[in-house]
């Protein structure tokens, strides 16, 4: 019925492009979701960012509030933590400050809040911030905002652009007279943004500072570094106070935007904050459950291969490359054309490579199927019957295989030890079938099948040992879904396998020599 | 260098065009399009085959017994009795493996044809084999045909070295479409096997003359070994042959099949064997493509005749 509607490769083709939708979406959302990467060996940095607040109380209530770091996209917060004994803790979502409270104390307190962020690769600087309010114009005395207007004027000369030449101008190595008529000789980093500020404000820039750490490892106490933020071209940039150096520094994270306090103390005196860093190096892999968890989407995660135990993980490891390892088989028997002894006999051999290691598991193979069908050949003479011919067979490959085994162990080769990683089963039946067709079609077409199936065997192997392509076929397992149509359709081809081209090359010249004549 | 990987890209075209047959055309366009699995077991039981072409007046070689349990392996020498010559094959055999015959049988003394004298325990081994599966196409338990030795018409001897030499046609829809005749030679070991250095001539399905002989998918002009010139190879009986060719299609209802005929020089032609997969070497036989014939029948052949009338089409189309 179906049948008169669509041809039988017509719903394949459909087929197979709704899973390949369906498996760029499902890897766009692992790699854009879940943070999975192309790259078997990915790293990602986790950052573990530590502020110190302490203080003396003064016998009142206390109430501490942090500054909880304003979340840009290229980092994101894997975990918060703190650590503050009897203090009940509140977060204020809108001021994106953490609020700790307790009675009266009075040894020296100590608090500490502990914050995870990881790098965010796939998220830098993609979202724009919506057009500020036009600042209002400082309140200054006559003063000071003729030397400010003479800075403005004179910064023109410096490059780049309006923040950049102010902070530029400001930042010259023998200041000149307006910098000085504004600034002390030592200028804290407080002094120099209240001037930028008041320039910019001047200039009809929006701007606010901002602090920030800068990420390195193992960085002990220190405190936040102060930065500049104007908003120009549609967007808010970060401008280094020290050099004009635009943009955000890499391995920055900006903890706070504005002029807003760190840490505000109340009920505590001579309080400090000091910051530690430091840095820890995760496989992406293992991160992706937490980044699951951010974007919303756990469940799907938890029903997704990576929710398994280690084990069972590295079953289905194995497993998700077989299909691949089948397509390489498809393509060289129906599309290449190669005869080999069994349909998948070379992909057991590849998978027995992959185990051994190539070179080791060659001289293996050869070295069992030789002795083989050396002990089949002498054993021809008895006449025995197919199965237990065929079972003696298997106990010789198992009983080379153990002499194998032990003389690896004894004097030390490796090459020996692998032996034991190849399929008996398949081992004997690859002696039974070439000591058949040695006996009936002689040596040289026995050996062609053993090495046809050998050579087909490594090419798989090179497939399906490459980690790249076990990473790929394992943390986007959907693409099996791809590949199981991509089989069926091959069973569709109709055109000339290569073999064929070769076969029928001198028909193909007869026939078009005598159309010529 | 360029004009070398020209011509090899440029031969899917060329082979299509001159409608030469590929293996996963056979298999995906031909074979599963026009061949009921259902019916695979006809063709793929020698035995079966046997009884069905007898009951529809298809001659084959007599059935001297079979044996299809171990335990009858020792009795094959009361089976054998009153034959001096007869072959040994598996039922569910393919590709020839696994046929022996016997062409001298006296005090318990087994000739094959190549002069090598065989024992019973040789023998026994030869079916214990057959039965456990070793010939078979998937390799299930199988049983042992023993069958008459086709005496085989003295007008081939001169252009085979050994073995029996037959006519394999290919019959598409119940019309003859392409037929061939396999040589053996000295390099072949007496076997009938193209990859194995047997010659296979091209034959006229209309005439039953041969149209050109390769060997190694060169052409060839005279035998190797005894040296006849093969293309002067004319098949008596042709109209026999196409109609048992043509009635394997009732016979069956395989829309592709290749039917094995022997000449037996007192039976005249006989059906050795069907087969539902036939080989595509019988193009290089001869020098044309199946697909270009298949296609000509299909466009050209009426349908719903009966064999009498197919064979006739065939013998008169031009």
């Amino acid at each position: 019925m179906l049948k008169k509607f669509l041809s039988v490769r017509a719903i394949l083709t459909i087929g197979l492009i709704c899973s390949l939708i369906f498996a760029l979406y499902s890897i766009y959302c692992k790699v854009e979701y879940w943070g999975l990467s192309f790259n078997p060996s990915q790293k990602t940095n986790i950052w573990t960012i530590e502020a110190h607040v302490s203080f003396m109380p003064t016998g009142e209530p206390i109430k501490v509030s942090i500054a909880q770091p304003t979340v840009s996209e290229d980092f994101k917060i894997l975990d918060e933590n703190i650590v503050a004994k009897k203090y009940q803790i509140k977060k204020d979502l809108k001021n994106n400050r953490i609020i700790l409270t307790t009675k009266q104390a009075e040894d020296m307190q100590h608090l500490y809040y502990q914050l995870l962020l990881f790098d965010n690769e796939q998220a830098k600087g993609k979202i724009k911030a919506p057009a500020p309010a036009k600042p209002k114009k400082p309140v200054l005395d006559e003063q000071s905002l003729f030397n400010l207007q003479q800075l403005i004027t004179l910064s023109k000369t410096m490059p780049g652009d309006v923040p950049q030449k102010i902070i530029r101008y400001i930042n010259q190595e023998t200041p000149d007279a307006s910098v000085v008529a504004l600034l002390p000789l030592k200028k804290s980093p407080q002094e120099m943004l209240d001037v930028m500020q008041n320039a910019l404000s001047l200039e009809g820039i929006p701007n606010r500072r901002a602090r920030g750490i800068k990420l390195a490892e193992d960085k002990k106490s220190f405190t936040p570094d102060y930065m500049l933020e104007a908003y120009t071209e549609g967007q808010w940039k970060l401008y280094d106070i020290n050099n004009g150096k635009k943009g955000k520094p890499e391995n920055f994270v900006l903890y706070q935007r504005g002029g807003i306090s760190l840490v505000d103390v109340e009920g505590g005196e001579d309080s400090s904050v000091q910051f530690s860093v430091m840095k820890s190096i995760t496989s992406t892999a293992k991160l992706a459950s937490k980044r699951a968890a951010l974007a919303q989407q756990q469940e799907s995660f938890d029903n997704s291969v990576f929710n398994l135990p280690v084990l069972e993980q590295n079953t289905i490891k194995w497993l998700t490359i077989f299909p691949l390892a089948i397509l390489v088989i498809v393509l060289l028997r129906n599309v290449v054309g190669v005869q080999t002894m069994g349909t998948f006999t070379p992909m057991l051999l590849s998978m027995a490579l992959v185990k051994t290691g190539f070179i080791p598991g060659l001289i293996c193979f050869t070295i069992i199927v030789s002795l083989g069908l050396l002990i089949r050949a002498l054993m021809s003479k008895f006449n025995l019957l197919l199965v237990p011919r065929i079972s003696a067979v298997v106990i010789f490959v198992i009983l080379i295989m153990q002499a194998l085994t032990l003389l690896g162990f004894r004097f030390s080769l490796d090459i020996a030890l692998s032996a034991v990683f190849f399929p008996i089963i398949i081992m004997a039946w690859i002696i039974e079938r070439a000591s058949i067709t040695w006996e009936e079609d002689g040596a040289k077409n026995a050996c062609r099948e053993i090495i046809n199936s050998l050579v087909v065997a490594v090419i798989t192997y090179f497939i399906i040992s490459s980690e790249f392509i076990r990473h790929v076929m394992y943390v986007f397992n959907e693409l099996n879904l791809v590949i199981l149509f991509i089989v069926m359709l091959l069973g569709t081809y109709t055109g000339y396998r290569l073999t064929e081209l070769k076969r029928f090359a001198p028909v193909l010249k007869d026939i078009e020599d005598v159309d010529r004549h | 260098m360029l004009t070398a990987i020209k011509e090899y890209l440029s031969r899917p075209r060329r082979l299509h065009e001159v409608g030469i047959l590929g293996m996963n055309c056979r298999n995906y366009a031909v074979i599963a399009h026009y061949n009921q699995r259902r019916l695979y077991p006809l063709v793929d039981d020698k035995v079966q085959t046997k009884l069905l072409a007898n009951k529809i007046g298809i001659t084959t070689p007599k059935l001297i017994g079979v044996i299809a349990h171990q335990y009858e392996v020792k009795n094959f020498l009361q089976v054998v009795k009153d034959y001096s010559e007869f072959v040994i094959k598996p039922a569910h055999g393919s590709g020839g493996k696994g046929v022996m015959i016997i062409k001298n049988y006296t005090d318990k003394v087994f000739t094959t044809p190549s002069g090598k004298e065989l024992t019973f325990n040789d023998i026994y081994q030869h079916i214990s084999n057959i039965l456990s599966g070793l010939y078979s196409l998937g390799g299930q338990y199988d049983v042992a045909v023993v069958e008459e030795l086709v005496h085989f018409s003295n007008i081939f001897e001169k252009y085979s070295y050994q073995g029996i030499p037959d006519v394999r046609v290919i019959v598409y829809r119940g019309y003859p479409a392409m037929a061939m005749t396999r040589l053996s030679t000295a390099e072949s070991g007496g076997r009938a096997n193209l990859h194995q250095g047997a010659i296979g001539v091209g034959l006229d399905i209309k005439t039953g003359n041969s149209l050109r002989a390769v060997q190694h998918n060169k052409p060839v002009l005279i035998h190797p070994d005894t040296k006849e010139d093969l293309l002067s190879i004319k098949v008596p009986l042709w109209r026999e042959h196409l109609e048992i060719a043509a009635k394997a299609y009732e016979m069956t209802g395989l829309g592709y099949l290749g039917a094995d005929i022997v000449l037996d020089r007192d039976k005249g032609p006989m059906m050795l064997e069907l087969n539902a997969r036939p080989g595509l070497a019988i193009q290089i036989a001869n020098g044309r493509g199946l697909a270009a014939a298949i296609a000509n029948i299909e466009k050209n052949y009426p349908k719903n005749l009966s064999w009498q009338e197919r064979v006739d089409f065939v013998l008169n189309a031009h």
